[in-house]
């Protein structure tokens, strides 16, 4: 095995190990955060007199929330180890069946808007460098400048008003495209000014010149040289786009009416149902460990220069 | 408009604001005037219900008002203040744990650097609001737990900063004549390095406050923000949102509010970035 091998295997070893710890510290955080909270999914049932009180201890008994909570923790944690994620206490179904049930849209949104994001992300910042005295330049910077000032929901909302109510172009309830698009602006935003400076700043580097030297096209040398170079800094970028996209999801399913993770976690935090809760935000951190796993070892395989240990 | 152009030189004694910063700063002198000024401008008590259901702006409801009759124009006076005190609070509250936490854990050395940013990585790892969530129903809805849940969610990007700070300060000359001078390691990280990475921290410290802004709103929106009678901008558009069909305008007046406040804060930001000469890839998101 040569040393270069070893030191990028060693490097991205120690990256899963760290991503372990991370995704072992959700899980104790999660179930302790949730028993933090005064009153147990029983008590709310309680309090909405569906159940007696003798039915309400067997409820407790049944849902071991009568025994210690180390002991919960452990009984717990093999639980979800083993894949399986308990029942919705509210629903009294499998969480794992609820989640698919909600899923779906969820992931079509977030990666519409996530693919549709990406490809304006990076296509604007090429287009700015390929044309400097272009409009893509300004749209660059209206972009970013609407992505840090324009808080999604409240877009959601000003876009609900103007085109469902005063417009009548689409229904108040239930749409897709509109969030989907306003999402991917936001994703986009965030991408494409740290790409266009890196991509200008790359045209300065000395192989640059030596490729124009060579005598490459100027369109050649943006799309071959610069981008790819440019590239890896906004790829380190992808694990938060992902997790703001996700939360953006959220909010803009619960402003558009649309089924999914987000209306279902505002459910499940209403009715007090710790395990959908649990699930919920283990799940989402999980996948954001894992994105930010991928692109980390992406980066690395990409880019030597990171594999320093 | 060139916003956050590259690297611009500029000589100290001539600040030479573009009109762009101008703007954003008139923008920010009118809503902490609002702020301030609030109570004495407003025209209805913010709170008091009446029959006047929906209605739109006229001479006796400024703004109109809103599905349970409230004045529109004074609730969003009233609010500006509200939002921007908790925006302010929570930004201060993670400067604060953020910074400190930061510094004093590298100051006793790597075991506590280990833990402090493991914990880094555990909020950074949960999306967006979602860490303030899960800290808000655990410690029941209410303004403190609010600030509080905000405060810590963004304090990971203040501890980030302070640690790429601290490392470059202690490879210069001053930190290690410090501690030759016999200067222990904790009293090096807050007399000698903290003075030094000021401007990294204000720096975030405006780029985090339009966060921490949107952040109750958001948090507001969904049900879990401050107590109903607190008029914050969140609140008010969530209240309205239902009713958007019929009063439009009880949405609209704190969506702009909190669109101009954030843009505002946004130019604001950029330019003091500028003036600490900080690059944007060291400001963490």
């Amino acid at each position: 095995m040569s040393p270069h091998l070893r030191r990028l295997l060693a490097s991205i070893g120690l990256d899963v190990l760290r991503s372990l710890g991370i995704a072992l510290g959700i899980v104790v955080f999660t179930f302790f955060v949730i028993r933090m909270i005064p009153g147990d999914v029983v008590d709310v049932r309680g309090l909405e007199g569906s159940l007696t009180y003798s039915q309400q201890s067997a409820m407790r008994e049944d849902l071991g929330l009568n025994k210690a909570w180390l002991q919960q923790f452990l009984d717990w944690s093999g639980m979800i180890l083993s894949g399986d994620l308990g029942q919705s206490a509210r629903y009294s179904i499998p969480i794992v069946d609820l989640l698919a049930t909600v899923l779906p849209s969820t992931i079509l949104l977030g990666t519409t808007a996530l693919a549709i994001g990406l490809v304006l992300g990076i296509a604007l910042p090429t287009l700015a460098c390929l044309y400097p005295r272009s409009v893509f330049v300004t749209l660059v910077e209206a972009i970013t400048i609407w992505s840090i000032t324009v808080p999604t929901f409240s877009i959601g909302i000003t876009c609900l008003i103007v085109f469902a109510v005063w417009l009548q172009w689409i229904p108040a309830i239930g749409n897709f495209v509109v969030p989907a698009l306003i999402l991917a602006v936001d994703t986009a935003g965030t991408l494409a000014k740290g790409l266009y400076e890196d991509m200008k700043e790359t045209q300065r580097a000395e192989f640059i010149r030596a490729a124009r030297a060579k005598g490459l096209s100027r369109t050649g040398i943006v799309l071959r040289h610069v981008l790819p170079n440019a590239l890896t800094v906004t790829i380190a970028l992808i694990g938060l786009m992902l997790a703001g996209v996700f939360t953006g999801a959220i909010t803009m399913e619960v402003v558009f009416g649309l089924a999914g993770l987000g209306t279902m976690t505002l459910q499940a935090i209403q009715g007090r149902d710790y395990a959908v809760v649990q699930a919920i935000i283990i799940w989402l951190g999980f996948a954001v460990i894992l994105a930010n796993l991928v692109t980390d070892i992406v980066r690395k395989l990409v880019d030597p220069r990171l594999r320093n240990v | 408009m060139s916003v956050d152009a590259s690297p611009r030189t500029m000589s100290p004694g001539h600040p030479g604001l573009s009109p762009l910063t101008k703007l954003a700063v008139a923008i920010l002198a009118v809503a902490l005037f609002i702020a301030l000024a609030g109570p004495f401008l407003a025209t209805h008590d913010p709170l008091m219900f009446s029959a006047d259901m929906n209605e739109g702006p006229s001479a006796e409801h400024l703004l109109g008002t809103d599905d349970a009759g409230q004045d529109v124009y004074s609730r969003l006076l009233i609010g500006t203040g509200l939002s921007l005190l908790y925006g302010a609070s929570a930004a201060l509250v993670a400067l604060g744990v953020g910074a400190l936490a930061a510094l004093l854990a590298l100051a006793f050395g790597r075991p506590t650097e280990i833990v402090l940013f493991g914990l880094v990585d555990l909020i950074r790892a949960l999306p967006g609001i979602l860490f303030a969530l899960a800290c808000i129903i655990a410690f029941e809805p209410g303004v403190g737990s609010v600030i509080l849940a905000l405060g810590i969610s963004f304090a990971p990007n203040f501890a980030l900063i302070t640690r790429a700070a601290f490392l470059h300060q202690m490879a210069q000359p001053y930190t290690a004549a410090a501690r030759m001078l016999g200067a222990g390691r904790t009293r090096v990280a807050l007399v000698h390095v903290l003075p030094n990475i000021a401007g990294a921290l204000v720096t975030q410290f405006a780029i985090i406050l339009p966060r921490c802004i949107v952040s109750e709103s958001v948090l507001s929106f969904l049900g879990l923000g401050v107590s109903p009678e607190l008029p914050t901008w969140g609140r008010m558009i969530a209240g309205a949102t239902p009713y958007l069909e019929e009063a439009p305008h009880a949405a609209l007046a704190p969506i702009i509010a909190l669109s101009l406040v954030t843009f505002a804060f946004a130019i604001v930001g950029n330019e003091v970035r500028q003036r600490f000469n900080i690059s944007r890839r060291s400001v963490v998101l």
